[in-house]
């Protein structure tokens, strides 16, 4: 489940490089993401759950360099920072005042989960094996992962609401199964600027 | 020179190990003003509640972890559900407790095991819900501080101590008197849920949890 989960999260933000025009359907989805080099965004994660009347509102902020160095933050409630850089994943959280590395066993977990992300970030989409992906030319334009057999017991479905700004989407919805669902809103998205290779490297 | 060093500590470790000793002494109890006893209730929420706790545990032995505690209460149905949820929001764990009765809806490791499940919601009962049946003795001290003991089927005592302005204290007993928890709350409090919140377990295994009030609701 938490494997499945994240990969949602990191696919978002491979899907953040996408860009968006009229008439566009995969191909021009496709060559406008080899035309990435980085994002840079902050992003609102609201997370409605049965228990809970009001969402659980967290704050982060996400980095991306292609083909693979990823920095995913969560500023708060708590905050906890994912580092990807090539084949080298790190997790750390933030307690008692210092960043303290996550247990092995979610980093393992991440790696493998990150091997199907890899390559979304290449923009082989059609080479996922655990969703199938239809696009929406809208507007807003949107493209649609629904998940295969097995991970269909935890998500039904992930929506992908791109913006008219051409490399830019505005959020990501995520339904799961038991009336939960996710909406990640992103914004101050900045596109093909420089990023330093440490902000991949250490929390 | 070194000899006043020396003393300094020894004075130092006193007074910590002389704060720690004198309170958590038990204080015997008799049942006291029936107009008093509302008081020994007021740290437990009497309404429908929910909450959200940043929650940073500390395992004897080195181990630490942060995670965020989502609660939902029914205390006239003497009903809890608890989620623990990593960062991104995924659940780790689920489990209700109605009238007694534990289910777990989800335990993913590292917690899913059946002594975790019992433990957790142990904790939770003992900072939400008020003992069953009515405290063996209260007293209301003339500064407003409540003092109220319970005692459970199993022989063990609970203790509650404080008031709303000054925080309150939740003392847990074994059968042999000795404290196996402690709770401290703090405030403010918001919609009667302490905003600061550190439980420290002695029994039977050493841990140390501090909780931060993120969200109350509604």
């Amino acid at each position: 489940m938490k494997k499945i989960l994240f990969l949602i999260v990191l696919g978002t933000t491979a899907l953040l490089s996408v860009a968006a025009a009229p008439a566009q359907d995969w191909t021009s989805l496709k060559e406008a993401f080899r035309n990435i080099r980085s994002v840079k965004a902050e992003f609102l994660q609201k997370r409605y759950l049965q228990i809970l009347t009001k969402p659980l509102l967290s704050e982060g902020k996400l980095f991306f360099y292609a083909p693979d160095s990823l920095r995913w933050e969560y500023l708060s409630p708590l905050r906890s920072v994912m580092l990807q850089k090539r084949n080298t994943i790190q997790v750390y959280n933030f307690s008692e005042g210092a960043w303290k590395p996550e247990m092995t066993q979610a980093v393992e977990s991440r790696r493998m989960v990150l091997a199907e992300i890899s390559r979304w970030f290449q923009g082989r989409f059609d080479e996922s094996k655990a969703f199938k992906q239809t696009y929406s030319p809208g507007p807003p334009a949107r493209i649609i992962l629904v998940p295969g057999e097995g991970i269909n017991r935890f998500l039904q479905r992930i929506e992908i609401v791109l913006s008219v700004r051409p490399g830019v989407i505005d959020r990501v919805e995520i339904e799961e199964a038991g009336n939960s669902r996710t909406s990640i809103e992103f914004r101050n998205v900045v596109i093909n600027s420089s990023i330093a290779s440490g902000v991949f490297e250490k929390p | 020179m070194t000899h006043r060093k020396g003393l300094d500590i020894c004075l130092l470790g006193f007074l910590i190990l002389s704060v720690g000793c004198v309170s958590l002494s038990e204080k015997t109890l008799v049942p006291g003003s029936p107009d008093d006893l509302p008081g020994c209730y007021a740290i437990f929420p009497a309404e429908p509640w929910e909450s959200v706790y940043k929650l940073e545990a500390t395992i004897r032995g080195g181990g630490s972890f942060s995670l965020l505690g989502v609660t939902k209460g029914e205390p006239s149905e003497r009903r809890l559900q608890s989620l623990l949820l990593t960062p991104e929001g995924f659940i780790l764990f689920d489990a209700e407790l109605r009238g007694g009765e534990m289910a777990v809806r989800k335990a993913m490791a590292p917690f899913d095991s059946p002594a975790f499940a019992g433990g957790l919601m142990e904790d939770v009962s003992l900072l939400f819900l008020p003992p069953k049946d009515k405290p063996t003795g209260w007293e209301k001290k003339t500064e407003g501080t409540m003092i109220c003991n319970w005692e459970g089927p199993d022989d063990s005592h609970t203790e509650v101590t404080g008031s709303m302005e000054r925080g309150w204290r939740i003392l847990r007993r074994d059968k042999y008197r000795e404290v196996i928890k402690e709770v401290v709350l703090k405030g403010p409090f918001v919609n009667g849920l302490a905003s600061r919140v550190e439980l420290h377990a002695f029994e039977p295994t050493s841990y140390r949890l501090r909780m931060t009030l993120v969200q109350p609701s509604p």
